[in-house]
């Protein structure tokens, strides 16, 4: 054959091969890699606005995924255009672009060619090796040369006019950005040397790759996407030397890209399931970097913040799970039931599980280094990286090239080998299972005894958390210094006895010894006469992955926060203050903002606290509004306290208390609950005298942040009997905020502000002026501003603002409007960003009667999360997370009821009542009962689990006296299990076989089913896959052999002995329903969310996409 | 024009009501003139100028009688005075000429003869002329005063010639035109009028400038019923977005060159500020390295070694190898 002569002329002039080969390699070669051989040479040329993709094998014409085409609409050649193509995606997607195995887990070495027009750039991986001209001169020649071996998903490529530049201080780096960008590329990265340095010494490993580049395009999909020896950013991520904000956030992507570059680039994975290693490293190492960067304290904020973020996202949706293992082949165990998508692959992950899944990864490799200390985990990862790059250099055969694969249990090996300890619990408890823990943490002191008697309970039953057993720290200061006690928390024990070291005692004057070894004085005198315990604080470390609501006095808070030093600590007191607006906690908050060596974000937090208290105790406030004196004597000038210092940033953290305080001082709310006079003035004052003039740094984020503060101080406007909103009766208030507001949006035309941060909260300003109703509602505004042409920031604010309309003002039009630029924009972030806010903000929900709830849009969205997104993973997910925020599992109610009443159940082998049928009524109570039958009744509810199955099981009657028919179908009587087949007198009917869990969904002639032993046979076998270990064995374990032998009778016979009803279900049709009934499979499609079956989009279950390909190590193993 | 005696001839007596009716049209055309030009004020000038005219026409009419016309148009009449004036009036100028071409001041008979003589007139036929008996005589017109011109408002006193200027040239001009007094108003120093004059004057401006701008193009609202309270730019789509919202805009640019520069000076000398100024406006090229001031001494160092460093992609772009065989 043709490829056979192929391949071994490929194999002459250099190796290409894979790791699981080693024989006869052109006979096991399935035909995917056949063409990754062959297709080495890519040629890219421009033509008009066209880019034609050319190979040696073949020619496709703009791929509709994979690249991604910049090509602004002006005038002069592409290059003058600044016209780009890079290759962008979620997890592996490179297939989209080139035939490849496109596997994280199948390594080969790799030969690029590129010839593009001589006024552009091609980067790839690896080196360089030449660039050549073209017969013509008119088109170059890229010859890339990757000689390590790499996954094809880390293949990259990124073709334009960019402008080069050779880091100053590594010369084997690159960066390139877009023409006319230089100077801001030249100050971004300015940076990345130390973050090099930083990652190499830590790991003691040299960068693995022989050169690295960085590709700043615009458009991006996501603002960091690693590929082997380069990384595509967003180009919004350049800045000046002037601008404060987005150095840090820079900064941060930069160094994620490159621990990427160890660990997800050079170090692969195995297997899907074992990604949350490589995000795990990738993101702990990040870490630690940012700890050295930006100190501890910032450090352990970031810590505290993902971790609220996992434990509230984990509360929401059930559950995390960072090692799914889908119980061999059979995979009958469903780990995640309680989310609407399957977390068997990458591709049906929503975007923000995935982003979670991440974070909780690294939470838990810190975990590990709690637990194993740093030094061994550091020594982990040197042998990680020191095996895979001995692998590296090998030779094909020699068979090392697995070792360049990292699979959990490897990792956990080496952990073990290395540190000499069993972290297996750690691992069950955070890896191999999801959910978190939540703590309700109380006390009392028992004076006699001198003992604390804390008592500590778990919730463990709501949905996302699990029981945790082991120790737990708990941190007690009391007069005499600080304690630690390790608590081991077990089954039953509640209450725990811890002694107390100091007695109480109020006259001494002595110093209070704290944590960190500091001895302060203390103002006692609010404290409990009796107590000797100033604070107590559970799990400090943040060593579980945990929530805690713990119960003190306020006056524990008050000290906690003042003299605390850890800012987790100070940040938790901050949040439990809010429950006691006191004049003492305020006279602590105050405190705190007014010290210096307190961390900035703690000082900021403060803000937001003290206008909560101030709000609560609004009666009885005295002097000021709160803040208003600080912000004065802070920054106003001494001589006129009214007018603010010209603006000196110098100082970042007073930089950032200046930005925040007016924005919470805004949302002081007095008697009336209006805004005080006062404060908007205030405020109107600051905007009015702002002068930066004389400062080295840009203001644009601070006068946007003086827009929020406008923003924030509106309240909803008094309304005469809905009057409609003119010029004529605006609030004299609202018309200053205005009139600023206009002149700030006109003067952005003239002199746009950096990122357009001015504009954007112009815009969100607008839409909070609307909503409030002092300026007519209107979408056209955000309408204009949201077209593409318009800066991202600018779009999404926008954006945002028309989802918001959406949803208030129930318009169908602009959901429409929206729908459609998900559809046709030609920026893929805007259009994943779109469905994000809609879910985030939706115009209506699952159990809410809205008019915008119709056929059509059920439709809509059904479509677009099953066709013409296949080369979008993030989008085709983003459309099901908000069809399932839209109608939930069940049938949206605004469609008509299905023809069939009941259905058979294949499985229980018993026909039900139709479950989409059941009403709205109902509906919140048909999703438990239904994941219950199944067996799966981990997430949802906790109510409906005690129920015996048999009882939810039994009664199709009881089903169906719940009901209500809508009046054009009359049920009549329950119908008998059975009827329904005794009704299809013809033989040949058609069924509609739908699997809960396997989605699968097919026309079957029975006829043909008859016989065919072997299709049901296959149906059964996919029935088994969805199950939960425990529950599963009494109602689901189906002895196939027996089954598939049976004929259909038995099927109706059976179903009427059956005790288990179920959704799994047939529809029965007359063949002249059929075209009505195609419309309706699609909307009983979603009731079932797992979606493996469209989410392979090539229908192959080897896919590429699957994750593990037959012969992926991970099997082979 | 010399025409005119024979045609008229026969209606004599005409002159006179035609004189009558001249004076009376004079006065009238006075009136006139006064009423029409009332916003043009008669200054005593004119009025001069008139009364001089007048006496031409007189004399005009008296010579047409002294032919023997009874009446002349009107329009004959004025005429006839122009050409008499521009005679007189070239007689006048010419004479001048000569007596100044003779370095005297004063015109004397023998200028005017030479005037007329060069103007082609027999001068000796004028004694005869002269005493011709049918001549008539006419009143000399009232003397007015040459007009004054209205004096501009004097302020102080005209300083007089020094010794070496002589006395007939002209006088100094008033003081006030030449002398330079320099004022010293207090300069406003109170830091708080000047925030506030900076912080409103600046306001105004951008309020004025994005008004106008609002005004000249397409504009959006925020109200449907009243489009120019609130005057929105209208939002229009960049072909490159990116460009504008990531460079910093000139004025930044320049505002961080002068925070530079002031910077700068703070640390060598205050006192060179102006001398610096008038050095800073050296061009754009500046103006571009200014933005990565950090970075200059790094990417100055790095041109340096520029040649030294070996980065495939500083590599030149190599010529196509010819093929070996097709």
């Amino acid at each position: 054959m043709i490829w056979k002569q192929l391949l071994s002329i490929m194999i002459q002039h250099w190796r290409f091969v894979t790791t699981s080969q080693s024989s006869g390699i052109s006979t096991i070669f399935p035909m995917p890699m056949l063409l990754q051989s062959v297709l080495w040479t890519q040629m890219l040329e421009m033509e008009n606005s066209a880019l034609r993709f050319r190979q040696s094998c073949g020619s496709m014409l703009m791929p509709k995924g994979g690249l991604h085409f910049v090509v602004p609409n002006v005038e002069g050649s592409m290059a003058e255009r600044g016209a780009h193509v890079f290759s962008c995606g979620y997890q592996n997607s490179t297939r989209f672009w080139f035939p490849c195995v496109d596997s994280y887990s199948e390594l080969c070495t790799w030969k690029l060619e590129y010839t593009v027009d001589a006024a552009m750039v091609a980067v790839s991986n690896g080196d360089l090796v030449e660039t050549v001209y073209t017969h013509d001169m008119r088109k170059k020649t890229f010859h890339y040369m990757l000689t390590i071996p790499t996954a094809a998903s880390n293949i990259s490529l990124a073709i334009g006019p960019f402008e080069i530049l050779v880091d100053p201080y590594m010369h084997e780096v690159t960066h390139f950005c877009l023409p006319q960008l230089l100077p801001l590329l030249k100050h971004t990265t300015s940076y990345l040397h130390e973050v090099f340095e930083f990652y190499e010494e830590i790991l003691t490993c040299r960068y693995p790759y022989s050169c690295f580049k960085t590709v700043f395009i615009d458009e991006a999909y996501v603002e960091v996407a690693a590929y082997a020896s380069m990384s595509i950013f967003s180009t919004n991520l350049l800045h000046s030397a002037m601008i404060i904000d987005e150095t840090p956030l820079t900064r941060r992507c930069l160094a994620q890209a490159l621990a990427q570059q160890f660990f997800g680039c050079f170090i692969s994975r195995m297997s899907w399931s074992d990604e949350w290693v490589l995000k795990g490293i990738s993101g702990y190492i990040y870490g630690l970097w940012m700890k050295k960067t930006f100190g501890v304290n910032e450090y352990r904020h970031w810590i505290k913040q993902e971790l609220d973020q996992i434990v509230a996202y984990e509360l929401k949706t059930g559950g995390v799970l960072l090692h799914p293992i889908f119980g061999g082949g059979k995979e009958k165990d469903n780990p995640a039931s309680h989310l609407h998508f399957s977390i068997k692959h990458p591709h049906t992950l929503s975007w923000e599980y995935y982003t979670m899944f991440q974070c909780k990864a690294h939470l838990v490799m810190r975990l590990i280094e709690n637990r194993i200390s740093m030094e061994f985990m550091l020594q982990v990862f040197n042998k990680l990286l020191s095996l895979a790059s001995t692998a590296s250099s090998q030779k094909f055969q020699s068979h090392m090239w697995s070792q360049m694969l990292v699979s959990t249990s490897g990792f956990l090996k080496s952990i073990s080998n290395v540190s000499g300890k069993d972290i297996q619990p750690l691992i069950k408890q955070w890896v191999d299972q999801s959910s978190v823990v939540k703590f309700y943490g109380s006390f009392a002191f028992n004076r006699k005894r001198n003992v604390l008697e804390l008592e500590i309970k778990q919730d463990y039953t709501s949905p996302g958390t699990q029981k945790y057993v082991g120790p737990l720290k708990v941190t007690v200061q009391e007069l005499d210094g600080s304690f630690n006690h390790t608590l081991q928390i077990e089954e039953n024990s509640l209450k725990h006895d811890i002694p107390c070291h100091s007695k109480s005692r109020r006259n001494k004057k002595k110093k209070i010894p704290l944590m960190n070894g500091e001895e302060v004085d203390m103002d006692l005198s609010a404290m409990d006469a009796d107590s000797p315990l100033l604070w107590i604080r559970i799990d400090p470390d943040m060593s579980v992955l945990r929530k805690v609501e713990f119960e003190q006095a306020d006056f524990m808070w008050q000290y906690q926060l003042r003299y605390e030093r850890d800012v987790v600590a100070q940040e938790e007191a901050i949040l439990a203050l809010e429950k006691f607006p006191t004049p003492a906690s305020r006279l602590a908050l105050t405190d705190i903002l007014e010290q210096e060596q307190c961390f900035y974000r703690v000082r900021m937090m403060a803000c937001f606290c003290l206008a909560k208290i101030a709000n609560s105790m609004v009666s009885t406030w005295t002097g000021p509004p709160a803040m208003k004196s600080l912000f004065t004597r802070m920054f106003c000038c001494k001589s006129c306290p009214n007018i603010v210092k010209t603006n000196n940033f110098m100082n970042f953290q007073s930089y950032f208390l200046q930005k925040t305080m007016p924005v919470a001082m805004a949302l002081l709310r007095d008697v009336h609950n209006l805004c005080p006079k006062e404060v908007l003035t205030f405020i109107l004052d600051l905007i009015k005298y702002n002068d930066n003039r004389k400062n080295k740094f840009s203001d644009n984020y601070y006068r946007a942040e003086l827009i929020d503060a406008l923003a924030n101080s509106v309240t909803p406007a008094v309304s005469v009997n809905n009057e409609v909103r003119t010029l004529d009766n605006l609030n004299p208030d609202v018309r200053l905020i205005l009139e600023e507001i206009t002149r700030f949006l006109n003067m952005e035309k003239l002199l746009p502000s950096y990122r357009h941060t001015i504009t954007v909260s112009c815009l969100k300003a607008i839409r909070v002026l609307q909503k409030n109703g002092h300026v007519p509602s209107d979408p056209a505004l955000f309408k204009s501003y949201a077209e593409y042409g318009h800066f991202v920031d600018i779009r999404i604010a926008a954006l945002e603002a028309v989802v918001d309309y959406t949803k208030v003002d129930r318009s169908y039009e602009e959901l429409q409007w929206l729908l459609t630029m998900v559809q046709n924009d030609p920026v893929p972030y805007v259009r994943h960003k779109i469905l994000e806010m809609l879910t985030k903000n939706p115009p209506f929900t699952k159990n809410m009667e809205s008019p915008l709830c119709n056929e059509a849009l059920v439709d809509q969205l059904w479509k677009l999360m099953n066709s013409g997104t296949s080369h979008d993973w993030r989008l085709r997910c983003g459309a099901v997370d908000l069809y399932f925020t839209l109608f939930g599992l069940s049938r949206p109610s605004c469609l008509p009821l299905p023809e069939l009443g009941l259905v058979l159940n294949l499985k229980e082998k018993k026909a039900v009542l139709n479950p989409t049928i059941i009403p709205e009524s109902v509906a919140n109570n048909q999703e438990p009962v239904i994941s219950a039958n199944n067996g799966q009744s981990m997430g949802f509810q906790s109510t409906e689990d005690d129920h015996p199955i048999k009882e939810t099981a039994t009664s199709i009657s009881s089903h169906q006296q719940g009901v209500k028919r809508k009046a054009d179908m009359p049920l009549g009587s329950p119908l008998e299990p059975g009827q329904i087949l005794e009704k299809n007198e013809d033989s040949k009917v058609k069924l509609k076989i739908r699997f809960s869990n396997s989605q699968e969904e097919e026309e079957v002639d029975m006829d043909t089913v008859h016989d065919s032993q072997a299709f049901i046979y296959h149906h059964l076998n996919m029935l088994e896959r969805p199950s939960t270990p425990g529950k599963e064995q009494s109602s689901g374990e189906i002895n196939m052999h027996p089954v598939s032998a049976t004929p259909l009778s038995i099927f109706s016979k059976e179903s009427n002995s059956s005790k288990h009803s179920d959704h799994h279900h047939h529809h029965h049709h007359e063949h002249k329903k059929k075209k009505k009934k195609h419309k309706h499979k699609h909307k009983h499609k979603h009731k079932h969310d797992n979606k493996e079956k469209d989410k392979e989009p090539f229908g192959f279950s080897n896919s590429p996409a699957s994750g593990r390909s037959i012969r992926s190590p991970s099997l082979s193993d | 024009m010399m025409l005119v005696p024979q045609q008229s001839l026969p209606g004599r007596g005409h002159v006179g009501q035609s004189r009558a009716g001249s004076r009376m049209d004079g006065v009238r055309g006075k009136r006139a003139q006064q009423r029409s030009c009332g916003k043009y004020a008669t200054t005593p000038a004119d009025n001069y100028y008139l009364a001089r005219r007048r006496t031409l026409q007189v004399v005009v009419s008296s010579l047409l009688t002294e032919a023997g016309f009874e009446s002349a148009e009107k329009a004959a009449v004025e005429t006839l005075t122009e050409m008499l004036q521009s005679y007189v009036s070239e007689i006048g100028r010419s004479a001048k000429s000569y007596c100044e071409h003779t370095a005297r001041t004063q015109p004397t008979l023998s200028d005017i003869v030479v005037t007329l003589v060069e103007m082609g007139f027999n001068v000796d036929t004028l004694p005869a002329y002269a005493k011709r008996s049918q001549r008539m005589v006419i009143t000399a017109p009232p003397v007015t005063n040459q007009p004054v011109t209205p004096k501009a408002l004097t302020a102080g006193q005209n300083k007089p010639h020094p010794s070496h200027i002589p006395s007939h040239f002209p006088e100094f001009p008033d003081p006030h035109t030449y002398i330079k007094t320099p004022t010293y108003r207090e300069p406003v120093s109170d830091y708080q009028v000047l925030r506030e004059k900076a912080a409103s004057q600046r306001r105004d401006v951008e309020r004025a400038l994005t008004r106008f701008m609002a005004k000249t193009g397409e504009t959006q609202s925020l109200f449907k019923d009243d489009v120019s309270t609130f005057p929105l730019i209208a939002a229009r789509p960049f072909t490159i977005p990116y460009l504008t919202a990531l460079l910093p805009s000139e004025l930044e640019m320049q505002q961080m060159e002068e925070t530079d520069s002031s910077e700068q000076d703070d640390q060598t000398d205050t006192e060179n500020l102006p001398l610096h100024m008038s050095t800073d406006d050296s061009g754009t090229e500046k103006e571009n390295a200014s933005v990565l001031q950090q970075n200059t001494s790094l990417s100055g160092s790095r041109n340096g070694e520029e040649n030294m460093i070996d980065n495939p992609y500083l590599r030149p772009v190599k010529k196509p190898k010819i093929r070996r065989k097709k």
